[in-house]
């Protein structure tokens, strides 16, 4: 085993499906089995997460898979060195419009029923309308300007060409989603479960396609943790990160994956009914109260892809990301240094833990003859 | 890395603001855009700025219409709960869209904020730990405004700083060109490039793009 050199820590995370891999290792006994005391606590809004873990009041923390690179350059806060030895989840987010512009598309292209998931084209036609009659253009949200969130909806649209001139895309809190979307503050929406599960059972909200629709398998959440801190407390990250990994494979199973749900929904973590928070980890998408959901079996994953291990902070996954910031406009006069994606992802802490995993794995066999 | 009590770290800063500010002759009004469903804490805060420059909106609970507010206020400030969910929604104010940005001040109920420090240096946000008592909460906010502006300019003096190295590299690099290619003086090049940014009324910065994409073509 490894001896943790700080074992009380604090961790943030954001009342979401995939915060599921925090959760399940905090209930689960694996931060425990590792040496740790792990605290886990609800944050709000990822700017006021991010500022604490830079802060220092947050040892560790549920991350957007771009916000290290964020952090590290400095976009809209401080800059502050932040390192990723983990992906926690890949996809899991979706676009949910609201019932009045899912009836404006039907009516705007003529239309008895909508095909999912949902071409951006007919979005066009809405557009060009609400231009003629000088009324307010589409409002679409995103969580946070530095997420995928925010790229998947602009790449979605731009399939379509339509621009960020033709639309306005704003943020707003995951936990706020569905309220803006009833009271038609916003028209549409992409957000991670279960707030997508939740407009669509509460019958304000059409799922048009989900962020695996768009790109496959990229990271969605990553562990994030300060470089200073890691610096001070290696075999604690190695800990943790051994942790977090049992529980994303524990969580591979799909009988796991219910249970996971029944886990998250209670007022501490997710505050939401298991029936919006089971289906996307058991691969459905809910669509519409009056259609029959998707599979999408990819929906939520945490441990394994096609590909092998997704839990691997790749460079190269880093370089996308970096891609899709600069795509943004994100990065004008930004000077990005040349390590940048190198300093943040560090697949080299994870390989690291994968041999402690492995030594513990032997250990285990050994003592069980 | 060093943590400073945020406390220290204000008080210092008024002093050099109280000193600047006196040369100071028309104070504008400030429209302040408060976000707390800590109602009293939003009263004591109100009846602090009685009588000074700065005027409060209070929203209690903001989701629904904090975009709209913030349109139609146009606060100079916002003070926000640091807890509540629609600080996300500002940072979209500031980074999505044109806006312009604001300074942000932030209260924190929680003691161990105490450790909360280099936001301060950001420029962008400011904390204020604990509650608020009357005396500090003016000159809190007149060194928000002060700091903001500052590095809002600064900010602006950076680009531009950029943008001026960018455009002395082109002219340097067209003026070269035509020194090589048409066998010019540097002199003779750089009144030649001037003359005719003169004549055709453009800068010389883009005098000297088209230089150099003629010139390379050739």
């Amino acid at each position: 085993m490894i001896e943790p050199e700080q074992t009380d820590l604090t961790l943030g995370f954001i009342p979401l499906t995939d915060s599921a891999p925090l959760i399940v290792a905090k209930e689960m006994g694996f931060f425990s089995q590792w040496g740790l005391d792990v605290k886990l606590q609800k944050q709000n809004s990822w700017a006021t997460l991010r500022d604490k873990l830079h802060a220092g009041l947050l040892d560790a923390t549920q991350m957007l898979a771009p916000m290290p690179l964020a952090s590290s350059l400095g976009l809209g806060c401080a800059k502050v060195q932040v390192i990723t030895p983990l992906v926690l989840s890949l996809n899991g987010n979706a676009i949910t419009l609201s019932e009045k512009l899912h009836q404006e598309i039907l009516l705007e292209n003529n239309l008895a029923h909508i095909t999912l998931p949902l071409a951006a084209y007919l979005l066009q036609n809405v557009i060009e309308v609400r231009k003629k009659q000088n009324r307010p253009k589409l409002r679409f949200a995103s969580v946070f300007p530095y997420s995928c969130h925010y790229y998947q909806l602009r790449d979605w649209l731009t399939s379509a060409e339509i621009s960020e001139d033709d639309l306005d895309i704003v943020v707003v809190p995951p936990v706020n989603m569905v309220a803006f979307l009833q009271s038609g503050e916003v028209d549409g929406c992409c957000v991670g479960g279960p707030w997508n599960a939740k407009a669509v059972r509460a019958g304000i909200g059409l799922t048009a396609l989900t962020s695996f629709d768009i790109w496959q398998d990229s990271p969605e959440k990553v562990l994030g943790i300060l470089a200073s801190f890691q610096l001070a407390n290696p075999n604690t990250v190695i800990a943790l990160t051994a942790a977090l990994k049992q529980a994303c494979i524990w969580l591979e199973s799909i009988p796991n994956r219910f249970e996971a749900a029944r886990l998250l929904s209670s007022d501490q973590y997710l505050d939401a009914a298991i029936d919006v928070i089971a289906p996307s980890l058991i691969g459905s998408c809910l669509t519409h109260i009056s259609m029959p959901p998707r599979a999408i079996p990819s929906y939520n994953q945490f441990s394994k892809s096609s590909h092998g291990s997704i839990n691997v902070p790749e460079y190269i996954r880093g370089e996308w990301l970096l891609s899709q910031m600069s795509n943004a406009g994100q990065l004008k006069n930004i000077e990005v240094p040349a390590d940048l994606v190198s300093q943040a992802f560090r697949p080299d802490i994870y390989q690291q833990m994968r041999l402690k995993l492995e030594d513990q794995a032997v250990q285990f066999f050994r003592r069980s003859g | 890395m060093l943590r400073t009590n945020i406390f220290t770290a204000w008080i210092y800063r008024l002093q050099h603001t109280d000193l600047s500010s006196k040369h100071t002759a028309v104070i504008a009004e400030l429209r302040i855009l408060l976000i707390d469903e800590n109602r009293q804490r939003a009263e004591s805060l109100t009846s602090a700025l009685n009588n000074s420059r700065y005027k409060i909106s209070h929203l209690a609970s903001p989701n629904i219409s904090l975009l709209k507010q913030v349109d139609e206020i146009q606060p100079d400030i916002i003070v926000i709960d640091i807890e509540s969910p629609s600080r996300d929604i500002l940072e979209s104010v500031s980074t999505l869209s044109n806006y312009n940005p604001k300074p942000v001040v932030m209260f924190s109920a929680d003691q161990n904020t105490d450790t909360i420090n280099q936001y301060i240096e950001s420029g962008v946000s400011a904390y204020v730990v604990g509650d608020i008592q009357s005396e500090r909460v003016k000159p809190i906010l007149d060194a928000a405004v002060a700091r903001f502006k500052a590095f809002q300019k600064l900010k602006v003096e950076l680009s531009d700083t950029k943008q001026q190295l960018v455009s002395r590299n082109l002219i340097d690099q067209a003026k070269r060109l035509l020194m090589k290619k048409k066998n010019l003086s540097e002199d003779n090049a750089f009144k030649a490039m001037r003359k005719t940014a003169m004549d055709t009324g453009q800068k010389l910065e883009d005098v000297a793009k088209t230089l150099i994409s003629l010139l390379n073509t050739i």
